[in-house]
């Protein structure tokens, strides 16, 4: 034990003294969350000093979610929408009357713009991407039982507007984007202690380490105790971030809410500690949790909801972050207990499997 | 016997990197292991210090076997890697209680060897100072510092002076023969034949993961250099020296060059004085002996230079 607390406290020390994963852990995280998370945030309206930028709709269903999304009041503050017929929208975006067109057919949205203003087309674009944002919020409220004419309802009512803390209250797009960020963050946390695994377990530091009386599992332990303390304060720091600066609601279940973190941060490490003994080397990790974690993160509906069907869509509910959706989202507005529990109960299954691995070829690769 | 390595073979797939190796140190002694480039050196150390098991043979240190006793034996054994194997963001003070820690040193004593090892390195000043900062000289002081902070019975350091001042080299050999003195064996390897020389009572040349030479420095050289060469430079010299220099036992031959006489003798004959002696009803300019040294007898042994082809 005092061996153990020994590397603990080592490694915590480690992590927090070295500049750049400090500056990772606290910054990353924020940044991430305040360049993407601007393009959804209600708090920017107020500094958008301009104009309204005037625009083109063309429209199959003028009563469709797009198009009613486009009528609520924090939309028009910037953009100036006329709905007009394909062949004047085309005409005026060719003249350079206006730079962007929109058009919704059949339930699909597209755009044609011009050449002369692409901040123009940037709001435009940014608009679209936060709709998309709130239908993914739906669809991962509805899947996690709220009722479809409220979620509807809310979507249209209440985008941008400050959490209102109902009893049967859906996702805004900014509180979605909290929990999917934060979900990704915690999977890609694991790399924080990638050099602390590689210089005590793999490097000379590793194998000098080696010839004192410390066993490898106390070794393994301490070290990964170490890393997941500093990962789970690193979502902390980004759950308050995200309470405080954007007024994201958590629900009143924090404490399920933070135990399904320190889960996925959990399973980060055991990753990452399994990995890095089977290559020797801290390079691909890196490389395979970035990609595991970025497409988990798209096809779990992180940024825009992919749909592969049938078969694929049901292992890809498996899929680490969308475990960890299915239990906050399920805490915060109420989900089915039953699979919140099951998704929770496999992240901690999938983070021992991994560990059983990690020490499984630790055995056989470290001195 | 502190140290006992019997039979041992250690291959890599078809490489033997340790072909039936037999090695002994006894207590207090100070041994430097010498070898070229794949002689089987690191591997040795490896197994010793527990980092790879051996195909066959038998490893007791402190008479207990390392496969069975392998976490008390450690407690006992300190290492200094060639390589530095520190914590770069962490103070020298963490670094040093770090690995006190593994080895179970605790609390106030935890803090008194810790200011004690500080003082004996010269670190003491920079105590709170992360290695990243320091000079190569002192991480390698602190390298050190790392594996006697618990006061190991058997310290094992591997070439622990590569790549620093002349002036940390002297205080990290001063070092080393001081804690051999206090009881500390020492089991050494280097490329700098000088600190062979200094620090080690006994040496240990390997080539071919085996042991081929074992003794003092001057019982190695000794064994293995059969003769040395005297150059005599005298004033008109008469034909009648060489003949009589040749008659003094264990010279084999006297060439003379002008006043230039090159004698080869047995190395252990102790022949200058009595060539000297031949030469007194001469006016002797000057005499020289080239004495054959370890670089010699490893080169003589091995086929190669130790500081090109040893690592």
């Amino acid at each position: 034990m005092k061996q153990f607390l020994a590397v603990f406290f080592m490694g915590f020390k480690y992590l927090w003294r070295n500049p750049l994963t400090v500056s990772v852990i606290i910054c990353f995280p924020i940044v991430f969350i305040l360049i993407l998370g601007n393009a959804l945030s209600s708090y920017i309206t107020p500094v958008l000093d301009f104009e309204p930028l005037h625009i083109m709709y063309v429209t199959d269903n003028e009563e469709s979610m797009f198009a009613e999304f486009l009528k609520t009041e924090d939309i028009s503050r910037f953009l100036d929408i006329e709905i007009t017929d394909e062949a004047q929208a085309v005409q005026s975006v060719t003249d350079n009357d206006i730079c962007v067109a929109i058009f919704e057919k059949n339930g699909e949205i597209s755009i044609i713009k011009s050449s002369v203003s692409s901040v123009g087309t940037s709001v435009v674009l940014a608009v679209i991407d936060s709709y998309i944002q709130v239908s993914a919020a739906a669809e991962i409220a509805i899947a996690n039982g709220a009722n479809p004419f409220e979620v509807f309802r809310a979507i249209n009512s209440e985008f941008a507007v400050d959490a209102v803390p109902l009893g049967n209250r859906v996702p805004n797009a900014m509180d979605y984007y909290a929990v999917t960020m934060l979900v990704y963050i915690m999977l890609l946390a694991g790399m924080n202690g990638l050099e602390l695994f590689n210089k005590s377990l793999i490097s000379d530091t590793g194998r000098r380490i080696m010839t004192a009386p410390v066993s490898k599992s106390t070794l393994i332990c301490g070290l990964v105790a170490a890393s997941t303390l500093t990962s789970f304060l690193q979502g902390m720091i980004t759950f308050v971030f995200t309470a405080l600066v954007y007024g994201v609601y958590w629900g009143e279940r924090i404490p399920l809410v933070l135990v399904t973190l320190f889960a996925v941060v959990l399973l980060s490490q055991a990753l990452c500690i399994f990995l890095i003994l089977l290559f020797n080397n801290p390079g691909p990790p890196v490389a395979i949790i970035q990609a595991t974690f970025f497409i988990t993160t798209f096809v779990s509906g992180g940024y825009a909801k992919i749909s592969f069907g049938g078969a694929a869509d049901k292992v890809l509910a498996y899929a680490p972050n969308a475990l960890a959706h299915t239990v906050i989202f399920g805490a915060i507005f109420g989900g089915n207990e039953g699979r919140m529990m099951f998704s929770l109960a496999l992240l901690f299954a999938l983070a021992i499997v991994f560990f059983v691995l990690a020490f499984f070829v630790g055995r056989r690769k470290l001195a | 016997m502190i140290v006992s390595m019997k039979d041992i073979v250690k291959r890599y797939q078809s490489h033997t990197a340790l072909d039936h190796l037999n090695l002994s140190v006894n207590q207090g002694e100070s041994i430097g292991l010498l070898g070229p480039n794949g002689a089987g050196k690191t591997t040795a150390i490896r197994v010793l210090t527990g980092l790879t098991g051996a195909d066959s043979g038998e490893v007791m240190l402190f008479d207990s076997p390392m496969k069975e006793n392998a976490a008390d034996i450690k407690k006992r054994l300190g290492v200094v890697p060639q390589d530095l194997a520190l914590y770069e963001t962490l103070s020298a003070r963490d670094n040093l209680e770090f690995f006190g820690k593994l080895y179970g040193i605790k609390g106030a004593e935890l803090k008194t060897r810790v200011d004690e090892t500080l003082e004996i390195l010269g670190l003491t000043d920079v105590a709170k100072k992360a290695p990243k900062k320091f000079s190569g000289g002192m991480k390698r002081r602190l390298n050190i510092g790392c594996a006697v902070i618990h006061k190991p019975e058997l310290l094992i350091l591997d070439e622990p002076t590569v790549g620093i001042d002349p002036q940390s080299r002297n205080h990290i050999l001063d070092f080393v023969v001081d804690i051999n003195k206090k009881g500390t064996t020492v089991l050494y390897t280097s490329h700098y034949m000088e600190e062979i020389e200094k620090v080690c009572s006994r040496v240990c040349i390997m080539d071919s993961g085996n042991v081929i030479a074992d003794g003092s420095v001057e019982e190695i050289t000794r064994s293995v250099i059969f003769e040395e060469v005297i150059y005599l430079e005298v004033k008109e010299p008469s034909p009648s020296l060489p003949e009589n220099i040749k008659k003094i036992q264990g010279v084999k031959s006297c060439d003379v060059d002008g006043r230039n006489l090159t004698i080869i003798s047995k190395s252990d004959s102790q022949n200058l004085a009595r060539i000297l002696e031949v030469a007194t009803p001469f006016i002797i300019l000057g005499v020289s002996a080239n004495r054959p040294t370890l670089e010699d007898a490893f080169l003589s042994l091995t086929g190669k230079k130790l500081r090109d082809g040893d690592a």
